[in-house]
């Protein structure tokens, strides 16, 4: 006797949402499916798309990431070249960290400028993040916006900078990240607030906040893999695709510390921490995944989970 | 005098109309209708016809489809229908002619801007959407007292408004040191025609911003009269093409303050001396708020000071507590009654205090606003124990005509004084409830007499409410509140608040939920409509039922209100107490969070029955409530009520006191507070079971609970 597999059927589908490259690069379309991600049914149209995070302004590097960037590491531009070229990270998160107070508090302008340049030197589509600082953020994304030469996402849009960045956004036709502190609701109403601004729903996505392995991991898988039964349910502004950042994989001490020797090699140690925080991400339903160790990106371009 | 202003508008609309006809044959004549007609650095050719037409423009013989479609507007009845259709032609045939004056640029010496170009919209245009320019205000035509208008341009500019100019005004206010240009958001435009480009400039932010298609004309003329918080100050007399122009601003939902003799008409057009009047008119015509960026007073403001204490020996001065008579109050009133910003002070004040004195206090806020409702005063005044909290210096204890406020003596050294008590008042009203509140006025007594005055009044106040209180009902409303704010860590709970069960971290009741959907109307607070009762002693509705299951995603299929036996309200965490059922006892005990204990007829402590009620769980026999859920005549209706409460900690029966002792006698048992048994009684179920047989406890006799 043979038992039927079970097939769950659901009513809604993730918007598909692309994120446009420049002249001669490749755009990289993520949703349209009606499934969740691990399981066999459905349609998956389009698999996880695979970035890779450069950040201005240097600051000290874990030893993995060091080791792996060499002398590239305090030059974004040519980060940026060697992602997309040479690593094979199919779309850039470009975090302006260097104009952060705290961070070397570079002026605007030059945030704006190393956009601009970044966007000359690599041709695949760019996520544009602000620095984290409320004030610095609210001159940076309308400048970033007016001097990208292209469209671009701009990240993030929150509770209580959405008018701005979705003005940002719609002046000069970008797409936004809509960012909420692991909870569905607040990722709804980031939407929400997004929509009646405006911002078409084909330019939203979905950053749930992604905490690293051990560090709130399990509460953004949950929210995850809630935001998509959600949105595959039929909420639609839940129905759009995730972005999972996983830049706070490397703020574990694991991950980082190399005087913790019996903890093994940390530079190995750094990248699998990055790369099991992913693999969790992927599993939850994450469209997007940012990474930052070049490693990490073959390893996922390689695995065709979907 | 209704009539000829519409027939001077119609007139008007055919001057204008005129004018761009012979400019556009001029320039058919030297160039021929296939010659390029727009602006210069646009995505929108003529944006007006763009926005409000579906005719394409890009050749001087479109330009004339775009008159002749004018003209048809034209009608010679002099009603007001009429003269808004006069407009929108004067409109179109305006940026007709502003186009064909751009031929080779700007026509205007400066500092005269003529068309602003995209690039500027696009950079002022995010700034809009974000709220910094909270709005535009259009000066047209010549002041007669140029030193007001100019002070009137600079409150604009200090307010954060764009401004254009347009006619004789944009001279003045160059000649009047006003300060000019893109860093000013102050643009002159030219002379009165030139206006055209603020409303082009409006079209141009509902295409680029409001996501509008060309031609999309009810669309365009929605954003611009919702979305584009723009209104026009007339300045000086107006002839019959300054007239036409204010009928285009009213088509465009702009309303028009003039400081001249012109028929009223409500909410479109408005008369108004220039100066403040006009400045708060127009503001107020928008619904435009000024934010308020920093609260100007001598200390810190603001959460981390919220849980300071001044102790006697640091403390300046003293308020009620008391200590003598003191009250605060926040009333609402009519738009016309309250003048914002106001802060009045009358009586003696800090500085005129000896260390350690003390003085009587009336506080009272007058707030008014469009979706303010009487309602929610209560709210709003619960409020003021958190804002007075906030400075660094200042303490607030207890509510209403039992409020304590201490001043501490650093606070005083840096001058501070009651005034500053009334801006923190002012200010975060504005701040907290912005979307309900339009104006603030607060008045801060300390005679005694009128303090005694001011409270007597107050308290009648006070009664109001709470009689306006006793007749909500869970039966009288048609909706009740739903909080969601607990789903980050509860991620399917759903707090349904009724007026008489509040939620269950006690912090919100109905009122508050009703007030915080007003504030945020996509926030955690959402109305639920009750929909047909499915069974009124357990407290269930069909609405409540499918808000429940669509809100915890399909894991609650809905919930008893008054049962914690069947289908019990799920629990998130952060509840007051909680209840659980005494299987021995035919009842059930309630527990408070700051209860240490661990010792209790349940065999579990606070924190270990919350570790088993917690997380979003429906569990029969176990529910986190509100303390003051106790109190309500709902409690626990299906089964049976306040006698089904057999035990509860000390501190939770000296909490609720008289209030519980009240509520045992309007059900006929005044000695029931009495049987309840606490820690000091009995802490086992034997114990429990031995204490209720000997005082008789009705629990005993009431049908089984399981
Ligand atoms: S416990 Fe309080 S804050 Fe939490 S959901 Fe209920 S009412 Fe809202």
């Amino acid at each position: 006797m043979t038992v039927p597999l079970p097939k769950q059927a659901y009513p809604g589908r993730i918007l598909p949402v692309t994120l446009p490259a420049g002249p001669g690069g490749t755009p990289v379309t993520v949703g349209g499916q009606n499934a969740l991600s691990l399981a066999p049914e459905g349609e998956k149209p389009n698999a996880a798309a695979i970035g890779m995070e450069v950040r201005t302004g240097g600051g000290d590097l874990p030893p993995a990431l060091a080791k792996a960037f060499e002398c590239r590491a305090t030059d974004p531009v040519s980060l940026a070249g060697a992602c997309a070229n040479d690593w094979g990270a199919q779309f850039l998160f470009l975090s302006l960290d260097g104009c952060h107070p705290d961070g070397g508090g570079q002026p605007v302008e030059e945030g704006a400028r190393i956009v601009h340049e970044v966007l000359a030197a690599v041709s695949c589509p760019v996520i544009v993040g602000g620095c984290g600082e409320e004030e610095t953020d609210a001159k940076l994304f309308p400048a970033v916006a007016e001097s990208a030469g292209r469209p671009v996402f701009l990240s993030y849009a929150d509770e209580k900078n959405y008018r701005l960045v979705g003005g940002a956004a719609l002046a000069y036709g970008h797409g936004v990240v809509a960012w909420s502190p692991i909870d569905i609701n607040m990722a709804k109403q980031a939407n929400l607030l997004l929509s009646d601004l405006g911002v078409p729903p084909e330019r939203i996505l979905i950053d749930p906040l992604t905490g690293g392995l051990g560090y709130g991991l399990e509460y953004t898988y949950s929210i995850v893999e809630r935001i998509r039964l959600a949105g595959l349910s039929g909420d639609a502004m839940l129905a759009r695709p995730v972005l999972c950042h996983l830049g706070d994989a490397w703020k574990a001490r694991e991950a980082v510390d190399a005087s913790e020797t019996s903890w093994g090699d940390a530079v190995l140690r750094g990248r699998r921490w990055e790369e099991t925080t992913g693999w969790a991400c992927l599993a939850a339903g994450a469209d997007l995944l940012v990474f930052r160790h070049p490693g990490n990106v073959e390893a996922f371009r390689e695995a065709a989970w979907r | 005098m209704t009539e000829s202003f519409h027939s001077s508008c119609i007139q008007g609309a055919k001057s204008v109309l005129s004018l761009a006809r012979a400019s556009l044959s001029h320039q058919l004549a030297g160039r021929g209708g296939s010659a390029h007609l727009g602006y210069p650095d646009t995505a929108y050719e003529l944006p007006v016809a763009f926005g409000l037409t579906d005719l394409k423009v890009s050749t001087l013989a479109d330009g004339e489809k775009v008159l002749d479609l004018a003209e048809g507007l034209l009608r010679n009845a002099p009603t007001l229908e009429n003269a808004l259709e006069a407009g929108a032609a004067t409109l179109l045939a305006a940026d007709v002619l502003g186009a064909l004056s751009h031929k080779d640029g700007n026509p205007f010496s400066p500092p005269s801007v003529g068309f602003v170009p995209d690039s500027i919209l696009r950079k002022l245009g995010i700034f809009m959407v974000d709220g910094t320019v909270p709005g535009v205000a259009v000066a047209i035509g010549r002041a007669t007292d140029p030193a007001a208008a100019a002070a009137m341009v600079r409150q604009f500019q200090e307010i954060g408004l764009l401004v254009f100019l347009a006619g004789d005004v944009a001279q003045q206010m160059e000649k009047a040191g006003v300060k000019l240009g893109d860093d000013f958001k102050t643009f002159p435009l030219g002379p009165l025609p030139a206006v055209i480009h603020a409303v082009n400039f409006a079209v141009r932010a509902g295409l680029t911003f409001g996501g509008i298609g060309r031609g999309q004309t009810q669309a365009m003329y929605n954003y611009l009269s919702q979305r584009v918080k723009a209104f026009v100050c007339a300045l000086g007399p107006m002839d019959e093409i300054g007239l036409a122009v204010i009928a285009g601003a009213m088509k465009a939902g702009f309303p028009v303050l003039a400081d001249r003799n012109l028929p009223e008409i409500p909410g479109a057009l408005l008369r108004s001396p220039a100066g403040e009047e006009m400045v708060r008119a127009g503001m107020e015509a928008r619904g435009i708020k000024a934010k308020i960026v920093k609260v100007p007073i001598p200390i810190a403001f603001g959460p981390a000071y919220e849980g300071e204490r001044i102790r006697k020996s640091d403390t300046y001065a003293e308020f009620g507590g008391g200590r003598g008579p003191a009250y605060e109050l926040v009333v609402s009133a009519p738009l016309s009654e309250v003048r914002d910003k106001e802060i009045v002070v009358v009586g003696p004040d800090i500085p005129d205090m000896p260390k350690g004195g003390t003085l009587p206090l009336g506080i009272v806020v007058t707030v008014s606003g469009n979706r303010m409702q009487k309602d929610f005063e209560s709210v709003l005044e619960q409020r003021i124990h958190r804002i007075v909290n906030y400075g660094e210096g200042t303490m607030h204890v207890a509510p209403r005509d039992t409020t304590w406020i201490r001043v501490s003596c650093e606070a005083q050294a840096k001058g501070f004084r009651l005034a500053d008590l009334g801006m923190m008042l002012y200010a975060k009203m504005h701040a907290d409830f912005e979307n309900i509140v339009d104006r603030v006025s607060v008045t801060i007594h300390t005679r005694e007499e009128d303090v005694q005055r001011g409270m007597a009044f107050a308290k009648t106040v006070y009664a109001e409410r709470d009689a306006r209180a006793k007749t909500l009902t869970d039966d009288t409303v048609e909706e009740f509140y739903s909080c969601t704010l607990c789903q980050s860590f509860a991620p399917n709970h759903v707090c349904i608040v009724a007026p008489e069960r509040l939620g269950l971290c006690g912090a919100i009741n109905w009122l508050d939920g009703k007030a915080g959907y007003e504030i945020t109307p996509t926030g955690p607070n959402q109305p639920v409509m009750k929909g047909a009762v499915l069974d009124p002693v357990k407290g269930a509705w069909d609405g409540v039922n499918a808000f429940v299951r669509e809100h915890s995603r399909n894991t609650v299929p809905g919930f008893n209100l008054y049962s914690i036996m069947d289908a019990p309200m799920t629990s998130c965490g952060c509840f007051e107490c909680i209840l659980a059922l005494i299987p021995e006892a035919n009842g059930v005990m309630a527990v408070n969070r700051e209860f240490e204990g661990s010792e209790t007829p349940c065999g579990m402590g606070f924190s270990t029955l919350a570790g088993s009620v917690g997380g979003g769980a429906q569990t029969p026999g176990f529910m986190g409530v509100g303390k003051h859920y106790l109190l309500s005549k709902r409690f626990l209706a299906a089964e049976g009520g306040l006698p089904r409460l057999v035990w509860m900690t000390k501190e939770m029966k000296e909490y609720l006191g008289a209030d519980l002792a009240a509520r045992a006698a309007e059900i006929g048992m005044p000695g029931l507070v009495d049987m309840i048994a606490d820690e000091t009684v009995a802490v086992t179920p034997e114990q429990l079971l031995l204490h209720l047989k000997k005082v008789g406890h009705p629990a005993l006799s009431m049908p089984p609970l399981l």
